[in-house]
């Protein structure tokens, strides 16, 4: 499902359209496939069935009861219990008994073991929870129908509604609970694993990016990027030290909140560097940051600081500064009357080279308590289940159990980062010689990308087919949700907070996204057939 | 006025199963329209795979005509609002094998919209009512026996305390103990002015309890009237008294011969429902097509 953070914090009304539309045209397209499906069925009876059950699924969203929702609810959640669900905590009691073996114990600890913990946990809990709730949710109902036990339920008042919106509680409960329960022990565990003296390193670093990053060349002028100096993480430009050259970071929303107890505004970087010569190796490069502010022609820099090569660095710089004898207040006279602060960083030693991407520096706001952190990580792991739950639920409605789960898998697969993007690739990346169609047809007659098609009906129908299939991409694109949002424990493990604009917010809506579309999927599929197993 | 005393409405109803792409595989009812009134007990007879459970089927949704319609308590067989005035027991009790008999009880109670206090006092009557032992309530109903789950089944049907009760073969699996008990609950239902629309095989049982019967063969109905009506042969007068001396029968036969009367037999009457029905399945093998209705009431 489809939801730009960075469009949002540019404009947060576009990208709740964007959002909408998305809902409305995945909400249409199941509507229609219901449609189709009961003209398959019924003949030409059945797109008056179609607009009758519309409307009697409209009604009963107005006669929900609680109470029967919580009963199904309850009969979900003890059916799994009595089928012995509970027993995927022999699997976490085991791994946590030997965990400790392969994990050591020293006395001292890293930063990057303290990561390793903390993402074994993660990890784990998603692990075992995703398999518990997948197979619960795509065989619950055709269970139901299988053994028609479906009947005596659908023969009582309850709605069909009702049937989906319970079982998906119902499932999501015992998920969430053995969630808790896991997390509760692999919160104690994290803790107990790292010595007295190391607990400092459990932390959540709330980090302020700044909103862009420009680059001056080595003559000044201003640059798309800096350096690249074949590095194969392409993400980070470098500039190279002695010259004009900048990096240049606008960070918005500055303003007491930013600054630490002492009164400090603290900048985390994780710069790299890059040496043309070796020079003295022992010796690092040096940076230094410059706070400016073009309207009132002022700019304050810092001494030069050595890189921190593969470690994080921090600098403090204090709110009141002295510029040319005279003081300054940061947030008074640095930052412009839009609360933004704008901030240099320029390299120092000659013919060498520092890297950084908008990322790599950041304003360190005050520490959050790990486990505020640790729990919101935990949240999304719990969105990620209620997620699965939706959609596996509803597609256990039209097909059998292992289909339904392979479809949910599939989903869920297709919606990790890279298959997500090998997706925009698909959708965004054929430009040149037409769609799927019309690149066939040229394929066939030698024809090139750039030449013109003939004008005639039968291309006129060849494009629309591509015009259809294309939006049908986009949309499949923008229908997959994009697991990354949930991916909460990594800004965990790496030290950090989980942001709530670029994760938590996105994914509420994401799956907010599908409540609707799913609901409608299960109502038809429970109505639409005959509820007899075949 | 008679139109809205009718509690089921069933018109040229017919019902064909398809497979998967949609090709026809088997004709289950045909053509089949009755009705039935409000405080009767009706009962739905045929040979195995007659369509009578396809009857109950599509009265209650479960199932989509082929062609023809249905009312059911005045509503069409989509509605689910409608379920709050019936009962359904099914022909094999589909219930949650997990769960044990009151946790049943309050589960069908809470889609119901019951309070917990309505539903413990209607549980606890219903599992007296279907005499099902104390010391079982609290096991999973994995662990019952075919006419123990029957029984639980039953009390299902009835927690809501419903209008109209539609029980297939409601006797299958019950000791004679409890097909007696059952005829009775069904008799108690009827005092209270419920109606019934029962399947059975139990033609004994279906004469004693049943105010009409239909007999459906082939997914055809083939006959359809008021037991007695039925079971009442038009020409024929039965004549029953104690056991009666050789002398004594020579002269009743004689007082009959003097009224031009011809005796067929003199024998011990026999459970004619089951004469009737055997007689309609062979009949109807033999002349397909051919249908008896006899159905006073609706004729009246
Ligand atoms: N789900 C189904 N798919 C295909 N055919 C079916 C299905 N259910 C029933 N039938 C067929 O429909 C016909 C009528 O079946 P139905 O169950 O209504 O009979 P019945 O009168 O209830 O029989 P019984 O006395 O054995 O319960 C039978 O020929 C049966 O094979
Ligand atoms: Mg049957």
């Amino acid at each position: 499902m489809y939801f730009d953070p960075n469009e949002y914090l540019l404009n947060p009304y576009i990208s709740f359209l964007n959002w909408a539309v998305v809902v409305g045209c995945l909400t249409f397209v199941v509507l229609f496939i219901s449609m189709v499906n009961l003209v398959a069925t019924r003949g030409a009876n059945g797109i008056g069935i179609f607009f009758d059950e519309l409307g009697e699924m409209t009604a009963d969203l107005f006669h929900l009861s609680p109470r029967r929702i919580w009963a199904l609810t309850r009969l979900t959640y003890t059916e799994a219990i009595r089928r012995k669900a509970l027993s995927v905590f022999v699997v976490f009691g085991l791994l946590f008994m030997f965990a400790g073996w392969f994990m050591g114990d020293s006395k001292e600890i890293k930063p990057d073991q303290v990561k390793v913990y903390i993402s074994f946990v993660l990890t784990t809990i998603s692990w075992l929870t995703l398999p518990v709730v997948l197979i619960l949710c795509c065989f619950g109902i055709p269970e139901d129908i299988r053994l028609r036990s479906i009947h005596t339920v659908v023969t009582k008042p309850a709605r069909r509604v009702e049937i989906v919106l319970g079982r998906m509680i119902g499932i999501w409960l015992i998920g969430c609970l053995v969630l808790a329960v896991m997390a509760v022990v692999g919160h104690f565990w994290i803790v107990r694993q790292i010595p007295a003296e190391s607990q400092p390193l459990l932390t959540c670093r709330v980090p302020v990016y700044g909103t862009n990053i420009e680059f001056l060349d080595r003559e000044g002028n201003f640059a798309r990027s800096g350096v690249n100096v074949g590095d194969i993480w392409a993400f980070r430009s470098y500039i190279e030290g002695a010259t004009k050259a900048r990096a240049i970071w606008t960070f918005r929303n500055v303003d007491e909140s930013s600054l630490d107890s002492d009164g400090n505004l603290n900048f985390e970087n994780s710069f790299s560097a890059f040496r043309s010569y070796k020079g003295d190796m022992t010796r690092p490069l040096f940076y230094d940051i410059k706070l400016f502010n073009p309207a009132k022609n002022l700019a304050y820099t810092t001494d030069p600081q050595p890189v921190n090569e593969f470690r994080h660095k921090l600098d403090k710089i204090p709110r009141k500064v002295t510029v040319d004898n005279v003081q300054y207040d940061i947030l008074k006279d640095f930052v412009n009357e839009k609360r933004e602060l704008n901030v240099e960083v320029s390299c120092i030693d000659r013919e060498q080279y520092i890297g950084m991407a908008r990322s790599d520096l950041f304003i360190r706001m005050p520490d959050r308590p790990f486990w505020m952190g640790y729990w919101k990580a935990v949240l999304g792991i719990a969105l990620t289940l209620l997620l699965i739950t939706m959609i596996g639920v509803s597609a256990s409605t039209m097909v059998k159990g292992p289909i339904a789960a392979v479809l949910t898998f599939v989903i869920y697969f297709l919606s990790l980062k890279d298959n997500h993007q090998f997706m925009d690739q698909l959708v965004f990346g054929q430009v040149q010689g037409g769609g799927f169609l019309e690149s066939i047809y040229r394929l066939v007659m030698h024809m090139g990308p750039s030449q013109e098609l003939p004008a005639n009906p039968a291309f006129t129908v060849v494009k629309f087919f591509d015009w259809t299939l294309n939006n049908f991409l986009w949309l499949c694109r923008h229908v997959i949700p994009y697991s990354q949002y949930f991916n909460m424990p990594e800004f965990v493990s790496n030290g950090f907070d989980v942001p709530w604009e670029t994760s938590i917010l996105p994914s509420l809506l994401v799956t907010a996204a599908f409540i609707i579309p799913c609901v409608v999927m299960g109502y038809f599929a429970l109505r639409i057939r005959e509820l007899e197993s075949k | 006025m008679s139109q809205s005393e009718n509690v089921i409405e069933i018109r040229n109803l017919s019902k064909v199963y398809r497979d998967f792409w949609g090709r026809p595989k088997v004709r289950a009812l045909n053509a089949l329209s009755l009705d039935i009134k409000k405080g009767e007990v009706f009962g739905l007879l045929g040979p195995n795979g007659s369509g009578k459970t396809t009857t109950l089927k599509l009265l209650l949704g479960l199932l989509f005509p082929t062609e023809g319609e249905v009312k059911i308590l005045g509503k069409s067989a989509a509605d689910v609002s409608k379920n709050e005035r019936i009962g359904y027991l099914p022909e094999e009790s589909y219930l949650y094998r997990f769960l044990n008999a009151y946790e049943t009880l309050d589960f069908y109670g809470r889609l119901f919209n019951m309070t917990a206090a309505q539903r413990k006092e209607r549980s606890e009557k219903l599992l007296d009512l279907v005499k099902l032992a104390p010391q079982s309530r609290r096991r999973q109903l994995k662990e019952y026996s075919k006419g123990m789950t029957r029984r639980i089944g039953v009390a299902q049907a009835l927690i809501n305390d419903p209008d109209l009760v539609m029980l297939d073969e409601p006797t299958s699996g019950l000791d004679p103990l409890g097909n007696r008990d059952m005829k009775d609950l069904i008799l108690d239902l009827k005092a209270q002015g419920k109606t019934v629309l029962m399947c059975s095989h139990l033609l004994a049982d279906v004469q004693d309890v049943c105010d009409r019967i239909a007999i459906l063969y082939g997914g055809e109905l083939k006959v359809m009237g008021r037991v007695d009506e039925l079971l009442k042969a038009q020409d024929e007068t039965q004549i029953r008294s104690s056991k009666l001396s050789d002398a004594a029968l020579k002269e009743v036969q004689e007082v009959l011969k003097r009224h031009d009367a011809n005796v067929i037999n003199i024998d011990q009457p026999t459970a004619s429902l089951e004469d009737l029905f055997l007689k309609t399945v062979q009949e109807s093998r033999e002349r397909p097509g051919h249908r008896n209705v006899i159905d006073r009431q609706s004729v009246t």
